[in-house]
């Protein structure tokens, strides 16, 4: 027997069975926690936030629309319900000033096993909170630059500044000589 | 001339509209097809991070605080909504009735000072134990009698049973699913 399509689990969700929605958050819980740990950089208050994520979800699960595919809604979501949570907690006010994360000691010095995937997430935190937010929704999300803006309430102008900002500042950090 | 970083950048956002001029420039121009390669590289980096594993499932407590919100379907929701009017308006219609019943109590209370409530009390309190004494028993007081049509009273209670039953089957549709 095949499994359930997300669909079907949707619309069982919606007439109350929690285990159909359980069976959601199976399939996209690492999507989910993946988008709150690239915005939040904290292991477990990322796993909090996507479970907030999921039971925001559920709560509106009426007004999610069944031709479209649930994967970017529930990581949208999961983007917004971080952003939320960094204003509720004015994270992003105390990150306004560019952090400078310890990222003078390159991989190789620290721990030449250290990989570079987690030098480029150790790049990615020291980057200021609202730019990160941008990075997500544009590599991560695929949303286009007037998604973006809609998105976080900002002008279009302001979302290529935070994106192209961010970058410039990425590849300074990544590729700046020893 | 060169391309500039916002022009770059859109380019491989796939956000500028002349695209051809862009490719047409870069073509032709050694320094600004370095710097788009070199930021090429720079999303590759960026979409090439792995996902992280979960520490531990999130979907058990997400269905367990699920559950204990006992989430009510919109048709039952409607139903007890239903209930919650019908169940006001009897109150409603059941208003004049009690009052009815009470006022007279009511309205000695009301009438009576602290003191002679006080002396009414004890008073009774004799009488009552004199009554004890005999093993009489205190006479009830008549409860007066309102008259409702028969098929008002009929009507009431059928459609309160029915949305009663309506609300209760659904609910337990659903519960043994």
């Amino acid at each position: 027997m095949s499994a359930p399509s997300d669909r079907d689990l949707i619309q069982r969700a919606r007439r109350g069975e929690a285990e159909a929605f359980g069976e959601l958050v199976t399939r996209y819980q690492t999507n989910v926690f993946n988008v709150c740990y690239r915005i939040l950089h904290e292991r477990l208050e990322a796993e909090d936030m996507a479970q907030e994520a999921f039971l925001r979800a559920h709560e509106r699960l009426n007004t999610f629309d069944d031709e479209r595919p649930f994967g970017p809604w529930i990581r949208r979501l999961a983007a917004n319900v971080c952003l939320n949570h960094l204003s509720s907690q004015k994270i992003a006010a105390e990150l306004d000033e560019e952090r400078h994360a310890d990222t003078s000691q390159r991989p190789d010095a620290v721990q030449e096993a250290r990989e570079r995937s987690e030098y480029i997430r150790a790049v990615l935190a020291s980057l200021p909170a609202h730019y990160r937010v941008v990075i997500e929704l544009r590599h991560y999300q695929e949303m286009s630059y007037d998604e973006i803006a809609a998105e976080l309430n900002i002008p279009l102008s302001d979302v290529k500044s935070h994106l192209f900002r961010a970058r410039k500042l990425l590849a300074e950090k990544l590729y700046a000589p020893d | 001339m060169h391309l500039t970083d916002d022009q770059l950048n859109e380019y491989l956002d796939n956000e500028i509209n002349d695209r051809a001029q862009v490719e047409a420039h870069v073509s032709s121009c050694v320094d600004c097809a370095a710097r788009l390669t070199a930021l090429q590289a720079l999303f590759d980096e960026i979409e090439s991070l792995p996902e992280l594993a979960l520490s531990k499932s999130i979907a058990a407590p997400v269905t367990r605080t699920l559950s204990g919100r006992v989430s009510l379907p919109r048709s039952l929701r409607l139903t007890v909504t239903l209930q919650v009017v019908a169940a006001i308006v009897a109150l409603l219609f059941a208003a004049p009735l009690v009052q009815q019943f009470i006022s007279p109590y009511l309205l000695k209370i009301q009438s009576l000072s602290f003191a002679d409530m006080f002396l009414k009390v004890q008073s009774q309190w004799g009488i009552w134990l004199n009554m004890l004494s005999q093993l009489q028993v205190p006479t009830v007081p008549e409860i007066p009698v309102v008259e409702l049509s028969s098929l008002f009273v009929a009507l009431t209670v059928v459609g309160v049973s029915l949305l009663w039953l309506i609300g209760n089957g659904l609910l337990l549709r659903n519960q043994m699913k």
